[in-house]
């Protein structure tokens, strides 16, 4: 069973490199550290650009940083990425598919 | 795993997702209607972490010092976590010295400044030795709520690694 992850670990990685919320909010190019507070509570999920910018902050892929959110999207990826599969075995056999298919049996677990 | 540890003014807690990943610590105070509000506050913090188990003082051991207000508050918490369905385990001060002993840490500074080197994030919050006319620093409740949560790795890797140390007695109360 996998541990299941918080949403993100900003809280963690903030107080680590000792800044505050309105350091982190500067950093960020928000006016204060409330959207920040909001991030770390969980109550609002960061746009791509910000989390980008902490992956540039604190030096942590942002697939570790935003840990929960990530499991959730790859686990729903997954979900649909393994409907495909299905489909396209349904599908008339052609050199393409089978192509398609294995990449598709590739990104899915075993 | 959330571990918490009471003060006359509030609690000092710590949040951690295995003994060497610390995810939040800190201090939170209150100086009017102090159990309610440390128990809203410590009910705060189960709600955004979900912690699986919350690790406190055994306040019935031999030895604790404890005030009732303080027994009550851990009461409490152990009572909140029952009916969220999180597990609690409680330790003993004795049990805790116990374990660090193994890193010649006995005193309260002592255990301090071994989790301070264990954890360095931790490393700023480490009060200055405590003279007898001093008062304790707050943060001092981080160290002893980390305390307890490594306490409990401890004796977890050992029941592990050594089948011998099941048989310990243990001062632990599951609920």
């Amino acid at each position: 069973m996998t541990l299941r992850k918080l949403p993100n670990y900003l809280r963690r990685y903030r107080k680590r490199a000792r800044l505050s919320q309105d350091e982190l909010a500067f950093l960020l190019g928000s006016s204060s550290g409330a959207k920040v507070s909001r991030y770390e509570r969980f109550k609002r999920i960061p746009a791509l650009e910000t989390a980008l910018a902490c992956e540039a902050i604190f030096g942590v892929p942002a697939r570790e940083l935003f840990a929960g959110i990530f499991q959730k999207v790859e686990r729903s990826t997954t979900r649909r990425a393994r409907l495909l599969a299905r489909r396209l075995s349904a599908r008339q056999a052609q050199p393409l598919m089978a192509e398609k298919l294995s990449r598709l049996r590739r990104f899915l677990p075993s | 795993m959330l571990a918490i540890d009471p003060t006359s003014r509030g609690f000092g807690f710590a949040i951690l997702e295995g003994p060497e990943i610390l995810i939040d610590w800190g201090v939170k105070q209150t100086r009017v209607r102090k159990n309610p509000r440390c128990l809203k506050q410590v009910q705060e913090l189960i709600e955004r972490y979900e912690p699986e188990m919350i690790v406190v003082e055994d306040c019935a051991a031999k030895g604790s010092r404890r005030c009732l207000r303080v027994r009550n508050l851990i009461q409490s918490i152990r009572v909140l976590a029952a009916n969220r369905r999180i597990r609690t385990r409680c330790f003993s001060r004795l049990r805790v010295r116990q374990v660090f002993s193994e890193q010649d840490a006995r005193t309260k500074h002592e255990i301090a400044t071994a989790i301070a080197r264990q954890l360095p994030e931790l490393r700023p919050h480490l009060p200055s030795f405590r003279k007898p006319w001093m008062s304790e620093d707050e943060r001092m409740a981080i160290f002893d709520a980390m305390a307890f949560a490594l306490t409990y790795y401890r004796l977890a890797d050992l029941r592990q690694t050594t089948p011998s140390a099941q048989g310990l007695p243990l001062t632990i109360h599951a609920t």
